[in-house]
């Protein structure tokens, strides 16, 4: 993966190749700068590799055309963030209800009101995100993240720009979601404690994975 | 279920209105303009057919300027007995004598006045009420008075206020024309028949035609217009009777319209009028579009992160682009219907504007039709403005999301030279069929709104290519001056330099706020140009020994008196006297020409209009023989009329325009009709002549001898000093009551009346497009708003006094001014010496005075808008900015 300051092409990743077993809690790790959220953003089909491939389920997402991956990804892939990236014109409700909205699939609301009430947000459907906390905003975004029930569940930094005990309540719904959903999570963090959860570890450092291990359950 | 698009583009256009208010407006101001325009159109159109009966004064109207040959009269008077009732109205220009009231200690004083005067029979009018004070029956007002003149016969008139204001008198004045005395008996109010008085020699008089006939005014050859209107029975069928009276008449000399064909010149010239202020509406309304594009580009930008979320969820592109054109579309729509409201505003002030142009009694009611074609052209104008910068809604990539910070419009891939980022960005547009396809959109809606607007295919074109030269010629010439501002530095003055390379930085819209003041600046001198130009024409090249009055209908018998009454005068006056024929042309080289053939098109006057033909041994002053020969030395004689077998055909001199227009040569032969009685001559040679000398010009002049018989007048032209101009009026008057003085100087200051007032109009809409361009800078500024205060807190921070900070704005919006000034102002000369030199054949010099002040002008604007777009920027404690990073 490269990337060009004025002229000057850089070398973001390089000679990274791995698989991940369908329903695996992976976490990568690293100082910052290695890389981490960009090769999130590209196994997430958000960004393209300029050299390589990424495989989802058979299919090389590299290769989709815009709009396939727009499909793609409103059927397989579900998105965490550390800033949360709630549409601020929309309620919760709506918030968690707009990826079926913008599958044309009209009972989302439903769903979205049982998500949100599995995250213990049911007093605050009709709340715009500016009237949430912190913590109410990334449990939107994880109600959101798992209403379409995707497969395959990317984390970046979910806990990064929470306190730790908040931090902690919203690792907890994560794992529980991921549990009742049969998900695979893939997740970015700098937290040891959280990493330490994940069934994998990769670690990277100036572009490169330097430790894949497996921590002792 | 509100649709998803729907549901998100009110949330946002309800989150953050405040930065759509600029969209609002630019559309607001371009859809206001349009709609007031359309308004003003309707209301013309409504005026002019929904009476049209009332303007024509009947269903059919025969009009005819000479002595009716007895095979039409026959015709004429067979039409009573068919049914048909038939008004007689006759005008003509006359002069008018009256004594009127002066301060008690000065008695009376004569004075005399030019007025257009009108005969009536008791018919009048067919159709619409003529409005007249007191109230009473017009048979009533213009019968004849036993008591009460001087002198006998006397007769009662209706005469237009501006007469009595004029000579200073009241109901019960009495007045001269001609033979007989009239007792003023009402004020005419409405004349159902003329809906605009500015284009007139003098006030109306009506007087009965009874009273006509005893002021002895109708001479043989007399400038009269005879108009006969005819109201057909219920049962009849218009179109047929049009085709018999055509048949039988027009040979005659006689013009047969019906009332669908009303007021012709008027309605083309208000159709002309309507179309310039409409294609001025629209100028508006596309510098109106580049701030609606230049604030969709920048709250695309904004709103980066929300498009990378709504992608990473799943949206594709065009789901995305859904949301914001449905957001523009709405915010578009809102602004139309403003602009309806704002258009039915201006809309009211249009005809105050125009005064004098329009008529008095014109109707101001607004319709509902006017005001949706404007929203539907507003919302168009927004889609084809909104449409290419939602198009990088495309390129927005997902991944943002992880690195929102990042500033994308200072973010450059590989900088290339502009002809690699040109050849590259036409490559990736020739390759992106969406592109090309909304490329396609965006151009047939502009075109299509410009040829809807102009009606016509090829105004439309000519007027978007006008528009989009203009647009390139003020990015190129924006772009040389980056250039020189770039190769030019100032390494003693920081601000300076700040404020010079503010002006280059992406994401500034220093371009968009070039074109949209430049447009404007354009615009404006262009039509200050013309109108100075066109005058100073008027006004100030008349030349020094030019006549300054015309003497009409002097009858033979009177020139030996006419001459007296001038020395008398004038003694030693230089003065010409030549006489004239009216006659109308009925064929070339034997081809008839039939009128309804050439009426309404381009230069078909010339086969229809009256010609004054005179006749001349020399070739006249201010003449030039462009072909052909003169008959100086020769002398022919025995001409004979055509019923005789004629051998020999007189020559004639054709004005070399005139020529052209009707395709004549050296050697065709021409039909005039004189009094009925056809007169044949042939083309001897063309002439070129100075209309501007105001001397006596003829389009034809025929060698001497061959009007011998013919219903000659003599016209007249004097150069008479100011101090005698009402004494010789007077005494004309009252020696000839029957010879027309027109003065020069009056009816030159009428058309420059006219001429201002209808510039005042058409520039008080123009200036609208100059307010729209500030109104596009003030958008273009609050778009960077963020970061400028950013900048303005990192340089306060620093030590910048907030005198030094104005001075930085000062030159960046200074700069701006002076760019958009002079690109402006240069395009504005070119467009104005391009319409002087190919439309008015006039030569175009620069006026220093109004391109110094226009500069300063337009520097001035842009100061002051900047200042509006930024002063409360400097009021923030640069603290309080920094802290909120």
């Amino acid at each position: 993966m490269h990337l060009f300051a004025g002229n000057q092409a850089v070398k973001i990743l390089h000679d990274i190749s791995f698989e991940v077993s369908a329903k695996q809690v992976l976490a990568i790790v690293g100082p910052s700068g290695s890389g981490k959220s960009t090769l999130l953003g590209l196994l997430a089909g958000l960004d393209r590799p300029t050299h390589g491939s990424i495989h989802i389920h058979g299919t090389n997402i590299s290769t989709l055309a815009e709009s396939a991956m727009a499909h793609f990804r409103r059927q397989h892939i579900g998105y965490v963030f550390q800033a949360f990236h709630l549409i601020p014109t929309l309620t919760a409700l709506e918030n968690v209800a707009l990826p079926l909205d913008l599958q044309g699939i009209a009972t989302g609301e439903e769903r979205a009101k049982t998500l949100l009430q599995a995250v213990g947000l049911e007093r605050r459907f009709h709340h715009y995100p500016i009237q949430l906390s912190g913590g109410e905003q990334q449990r939107v975004a994880l109600a959101r993240a798992f209403i379409s029930q995707p497969p395959l569940l990317f984390a970046d930094e979910p806990t990064g720009n929470l306190d730790s005990a908040t931090g902690n309540l919203v690792i907890d719904l994560l794992w529980q979601l991921h549990e009742q959903h049969d998900s695979t999570l893939i997740l970015v963090t700098h937290d040891t404690v959280l990493a330490a959860r994940a069934q994998r570890i990769l670690t990277l450092r100036d572009g490169a994975i330097v430790n894949d291990t497996s921590p002792p359950s | 279920m509100i649709p998803l698009s729907l549901k998100l583009a009110w949330r946002e256009t309800a989150h953050s209105w405040s930065r759509f208010v600029f969209l609002f407006l630019c559309i607001a101001l371009g859809v206001g303009a349009i709609v007031a325009v359309d308004l003003f159109a309707t209301n013309v159109e409504q005026a002019i057919l929904g009476d049209a009966r009332g303007l024509l004064g009947g269903d059919i109207e025969l009009s005819w300027r000479r002595t009716m040959t007895q095979k039409g009269q026959d015709v004429l008077d067979s039409l009573s007995a068919r049914n048909i009732v038939v008004s007689h109205v006759t005008e003509l220009a006359a002069m008018v004598a009256a004594e009127s009231r002066q301060p008690a200690h000065q008695g009376t004083k004569a004075t005399s006045q030019l007025v257009e005067l009108k005969a009536l029979d008791s018919f009048y009018p067919l159709y619409g009420s003529l409005i007249v004070e007191p109230a009473q029956p017009t048979k009533q007002l213009l019968a004849p008075i036993q008591s009460g003149c001087q002198r006998l016969p006397c007769f009662g008139a209706i005469a237009q206020k501006s007469l009595l204001i004029r000579l200073n008198l009241s109901l019960g004045s009495e007045l001269r024309i001609g033979q007989t005395n009239f007792i003023i008996t009402g004020i005419l109010v409405k004349e159902p028949d003329k809906i605009a008085t500015a284009f007139s020699l003098g006030p109306r008089v009506m007087v009965s035609r009874e009273a006509l006939d005893s002021t002895e005014l109708v001479k043989m050859g007399s400038r009269i217009h005879e108009r006969y209107r005819l109201q057909l029975p219920s049962s009849s069928h218009l179109e047929r009777w049009l085709g018999e009276l055509r048949g039988r008449l027009s040979p005659e000399g006689v013009q047969v319209s019906s009332y669908r064909d009303a007021q012709p010149r008027l309605r083309r010239f208000l159709d002309q009028l309507t179309l310039y202020l409409g294609l001025i509406g629209l100028t508006i309304l596309w510098v109106g579009g580049i701030g609606v594009a230049c604030t969709i580009q920048g709250f695309i930008t904004q709103k980066t992160p929300i498009i990378a979320t709504l992608k990473t969820l799943g949206a594709d592109s065009s789901q995305v682009i859904h949301i914001y054109l449905t957001q523009s579309l709405l915010l578009g729509s809102i602004g139309s219907l403003a602009g309806g409201i704002l258009g039915t505003g201006l809309h009211q002030g249009l005809p105050l504007l125009l005064q004098g142009i329009v008529p008095e009694t014109f109707p101001i009611e607004p319709t509902l039709t006017p005001i949706l074609r404007g929203i539907a052209v507003g919302s168009l104008a927004t889609l084809s403005f909104s449409l290419w910068p939602l198009l990088a809604i495309r390129s927005v990539s997902p991944a943002l999301v992880f690195r929102q910070d990042v500033d994308r419009s200072t973010f450059q891939v590989k900088p290339d030279s502009w002809a690699v980022k040109l050849t590259s960005s036409l490559k990736g547009w020739w390759n992106d069929r969406v592109q090309r396809m909304s490329s396609l959109l965006i151009a047939g809606c502009l075109l299509g709104l410009a040829i809807w607007q102009a009606h016509s295919l090829s105004l439309g074109l000519f007027f978007t290519g006008a528009f989009l030269v203009g647009i390139f010629a003020l990015l190129g010439g924006t772009s040389v001056l980056f250039w020189l501002l770039r190769h030019i530095h100032f390494p003693q003055q920081l601000l300076l330099r700040h404020a010079t390379s503010n002006l280059q930085r992406p994401g500034n819209f220093t371009k968009a706020m070039t074109l949209a003041i430049g447009i404007g600046v354009m615009l404006m001198t262009t039509l200050i140009t013309v109108q100075h130009t066109l005058l100073a024409l008027i006004e100030d090249q008349i030349p020094e020994n030019a006549p300054s009055f015309f003497f009409i209908d002097i009858q033979p018998d009177q020139q030996a008196l006419f001459k007296h009454v001038l020395e008398t005068q004038i003694p030693g006056s230089h003065f010409s006297l030549v006489p004239v024929v009216r006659t109308r042309l009925t064929a070339i080289n034997g081809q008839p020409i039939n009128p309804q053939d050439h009426k309404g098109k381009r230069n078909g006057w010339y086969f229809t209009r009256e010609y004054v033909v005179t006749t001349f041994q020399s070739l006249p002053k201010d003449n030039l023989l462009t072909q052909g020969e003169w008959w100086e030395n020769t002398q022919r004689q025995n001409f004979m009329d055509e019923s005789q077998s004629q051998k020999i055909f007189p020559w004639v001199s054709v004005e070399e325009d005139a020529a052209k227009n009707l395709g004549l040569s050296l050697g065709s032969t021409l039909t005039l009709n004189i009094q009925g009685v056809p007169f044949r001559t042939k083309v001897r040679s063309f002439r070129r002549v100075d209309w501007g000398s105001f001397s006596m010009n003829f389009f034809m002049i025929v060698e001497p001898g061959s009007l011998d018989g013919a219903p000659i007048t003599y016209i007249a032209t004097a150069r008479v000093p100011r101090t005698v101009e009402v004494p010789l009026q007077q005494e004309i008057v009252a020696a000839m009551p029957n010879v027309t003085a027109i003065n020069v100087g009056d009816v030159l200051d009428n058309i420059a009346k006219i001429f201002r007032q209808l510039a005042m109009g058409i520039q008080a809409l123009a200036l609208l497009c100059l307010i729209t361009g500030a109104v596009v800078m003030i958008a273009a500024i609050s778009i960077n708003r963020y970061r400028r205060l950013h900048e303005l807190a990192i340089l306060k921070a620093l030590g910048g006094s907030r005198g030094l900070l104005l001075f930085s704005l000062g030159t960046e919006f200074g700069l701006i001014g002076g760019f958009a000034g002079l690109i402006g102002l240069g395009l504005g000369y070119l467009l104005s010496w391009s319409l002087l030199y190919f439309f008015f054949d006039l030569t175009w010099a620069i006026n220093l005075s109004v391109l110094f002040i226009g500069l300063l002008l337009t520097i001035a604007l842009t100061l002051l808008t900047g200042f509006l777009g930024t002063y409360r920027l400097l009021g923030f404690p640069p603290l309080s900015v920094l802290r909120q990073e």
